[in-house]
């Protein structure tokens, strides 16, 4: 068998050379792509970091303004400037109620509605018994 | 077989030309990354690394609500770089001055003098001198708002941006402000909550390692180091806003009517010592410290002693009834100004009104000094003075913000002859207000003397609870069975004794009013007084205690500042206030209310 000619063996240097070299290409873009991923990936997590940071900070803003107008002098103003004139309660304003506060607006009710049909109305002591419904 | 397409000319020519190129590079990169390489390091660790400092946001202080007192808000500084101005931004400027509420002038200057020393060094880096710096950032307007700078960025002025920080604010002003103290410029904690939880509250900053490009952005694919910042974790005090305002709201009364050196008032749960509100006169607003007296900055609650006067006879009177030497029926003789203790005539302090024979009950009610004197003539020195340290008297009270001072009780061995007939009524003893008010609630809990509270749980950044602070007791200073019937003789302090009249139906106040005459250059004088009202109510059931000291109240008139007169009504004004507040129950319900609920009309 004849040996092949160097012409044919250098044709082949050449051609694995040109395969290497593109070869070699194709990783070094995919390199640079995978690059240009990571980078996009990272400035895209950056983006989200600073936009978290932000809506945190400004949450934050909020609760500050929210906690200022809140306070009770500015409430007080507040108060004094819409003429609501609220106030807290007073002792003899209160009654407590230990029974069942239902039945005992029911009451209230009932005293009312017959207080207003009787002409001597207040004259003599009423009293009444509320009955609940279930036992009907 | 085929001869190809190249000569062998050709093809050592194509080979010599590709190795030369590969040669040629490979030298390049030798001097590159061996010869040159330090001084191309250092040229790139300086143009393009960065160490980005990620500030940690300082914890919040909330109370017990979880109302916020003192929280971090950011602010921008906006400056700009003279280097990356653009002359053609300059129709923008008057926009920008308008925003950051500057005259337009100033921007203009201060922005076209920056740009004409940029330029200056650009063109002629020698002239300016080699080793001067190259000025990259005026600085136009400190602290604007977020929403001003968002303002500020939609103008798109290139070179112009701003640095981010962190400024403390208290949006309650002077609400709390000794309790919360503050932090100063620089951003150390000075006193307070500020200072004493610092540790929680300051977090840890964060830090970035990065590269940056031309323009100064990050690179944020070269990263290469990251440590994440650590919020501050938020504190939430025992205290109570609303409580806290009223008791702020009763001091600006009593500011106005008296013009006092000073007062303060503590409010507290007596069951489990949790501070609901804690006021001084003068205060502060924390925004606006620095331009304040150092006076206004004293929490006297803790940092201040005086002699607790009165109100220190329910050590006497307790002891006493503890050790079971008295009834509250047993008599003495309070109206002979000499006794004999221990071989020795000693003469007994002065009352307000002349007393004869008094029950211990009526001792307490009346506030008789020399029955209190006799009541500790009973005890004995050791005995007397075993108690009061027990009430918590010349020692500590563990207070969590710390400041505060132990008081004054010496040892009976050091004691002259009449301290025994001075101390039961609160001379020669000094405590601060907080002492007092912790005497007051040990009578008031069923004899248990518990160190304040005024944390009430550590939180991190996300609202977990880390921690949750828990009532301490401290010592058991009465038997409960004690505490209860003193309780009891305290409440006829206010319906017959000196503080009648101030009583609330139903709600069983008990207390002790106090008057003592200030001690000034060694010497009592007699027109100058520390006033209070020590309480709690209801008597059967405490759920609050209250304590009013007002050092130095000026009368109209020159009348004597008693506490009667000065510090009982705002106890009163204040629990009329707190009932409705903490909803407290009558203990016995006013016959008006027995009306209601029957119906009747």
């Amino acid at each position: 068998m004849k040996p092949p000619p160097a012409n044919a063996i250098v044709n082949q240097l050449v051609a694995h050379t040109l395969g290497l070299l593109v070869f070699g290409g194709s990783l070094g873009l995919g390199a640079v792509w995978m690059r240009q991923e990571i980078f996009s990936a990272a400035n895209r997590n950056r983006t989200l970091e600073v936009k978290i940071a932000d809506a945190e900070r400004r949450l934050d803003e909020i609760d500050a303004e929210v906690a200022t107008a809140m306070n009770p002098d500015s409430l007080l103003t507040r108060n004094s400037g819409l003429r609501l004139a609220l106030g807290a309660p007073r002792e003899p304003q209160v009654i407590r109620v230990n029974e069942s506060p239902e039945l005992r607006l029911a009451a209230k009710l009932n005293r009312e509605i017959f207080t207003i049909g009787r002409p001597d109305a207040g004259s003599e002591t009423v009293s009444f018994q509320v009955v609940p419904a279930a036992y009907h | 077989m085929s001869k190809g397409f190249a000569s062998n000319a050709r093809m050592t020519l194509l080979a010599v030309g590709v190795l030369t190129c590969f040669l040629s590079i490979g030298v390049r990169l030798v001097f590159l990354q061996v010869v040159d390489r330090d001084n191309l390091l250092h040229y790139v660790e300086k143009a393009r690394r960065q160490i980005m400092v990620d500030h940690a946001r300082r914890g919040a202080i909330l109370d017990a609500k979880g109302n916020l007192l003192a929280t971090s808000r950011t602010f921008v500084v906006v400056g700009a770089d003279p280097e990356m101005l653009q002359p053609d931004d300059a129709r923008r400027w008057p926009e920008l001055a308008q925003l950051l509420n500057l005259p337009e002038t100033q921007v203009d200057n201060l922005l076209r003098r920056g740009m004409a020393s940029a330029k200056l060094a650009q063109s002629a880096p020698a002239a300016s001198g080699e080793n001067e710096r190259r000025v990259r950032w005026v600085k136009l307007a400190d602290e604007v708002d977020e929403r001003v700078y968002d303002r500020v960025a939609q103008l798109a002025i290139r070179g112009v941006y701003g640095q981010r920080g962190y400024k403390r604010v208290y949006p309650d002003g002077e609400l709390a402000a000794h309790i919360l103290g503050f932090v100063n410029h620089e951003g150390a904690a000075v006193t307070g909550a500020e200072r004493h939880l610092d540790l929680y509250l300051r977090g840890q900053d964060g830090w970035i390692e990065s590269e940056k490009d031309g323009a100064r952005r990050e690179l944020a694919q070269f990263r290469s180091r990251e440590v994440p910042v650590l919020n501050g974790d938020d504190v939430v005090l025992t205290i109570d806003s609303v409580v806290q305002h009223m008791i702020e709201e009763e001091l600006r009364t009593i500011a106005a009517k008296f013009d006092p050196h000073f007062a303060t008032i503590i409010v507290s749960d007596p069951q489990t010592g949790r501070i609901l509100g804690m006021a001084n006169y003068p205060t502060f607003n924390p925004n606006d410290f620095s331009k304040v007296s150092v006076d206004s900055l004293r929490n006297y609650a803790v940092t201040d002693i005086i002699e607790p006067g009165s109100t220190f006879k329910i050590v006497a009177a307790g002891a006493a009834l503890d050790q079971g030497l008295v009834t509250p029926a047993t008599m003495f003789d309070c109206g002979n100004p000499l006794i004999t203790y221990k071989g020795r005539q000693l003469r007994l302090p002065k009352e307000d009104e002349p007393f004869g024979e008094l029950s211990v009950a009526d001792i307490v009610a009346h506030s008789s000094n020399r029955g209190a004197a006799q009541l500790a003539m009973l005890l004995g020195e050791q005995r007397f003075y075993d108690y009061a340290r027990r009430y918590g008297f010349g020692a500590s009270t563990d207070f969590e913000l710390g400041g505060e001072v132990r008081g004054i009780l010496e040892p009976p061995e050091k004691w002259d002859s009449l301290t025994i007939t001075r101390m039961p009524m609160g001379h020669s003893v000094a405590a601060t207000p907080l002492q007092i008010h912790m005497a007051m609630s040990a009578v008031a809990n069923g004899g248990a003397l518990l160190r304040p509270q005024i944390i009430k749980e550590i939180r991190d950044p996300e609202g977990n609870v880390l921690r949750t602070f828990v009532p301490e007791k401290r010592a058991q200073v009465l038997r409960p069975s004690t505490a209860a019937l003193l309780a009891q003789l305290l409440t006829r302090v206010v319906t017959e004794g000196t503080a009648k009249g101030y009583e609330i139906p139903g709600f069983e106040l008990a207390g002790k009013t106090g008057t003592t005459e200030k001690l000034i250059n060694g010497h009592y004088v007699t027109n100058r007084h520390v006033s209070s009202f020590v309480g709690f109510f209801p008597a059967s059931k405490p759920q609050v205690v209250v304590s009013v000291i007002v050092d130095d109240a000026k009368m109209p008139g020159g009348v004597t500042a008693y506490g009667s007169k000065v510090a009982a009504p705002s106890f009163k004004h204040l629990a009329e206030q707190l009932i409705q507040y903490l909803d407290i129950a009558p203990v016995q319900a006013p016959d008006r209310g027995l009306l209601a609920l029957g119906g009747a009309r």
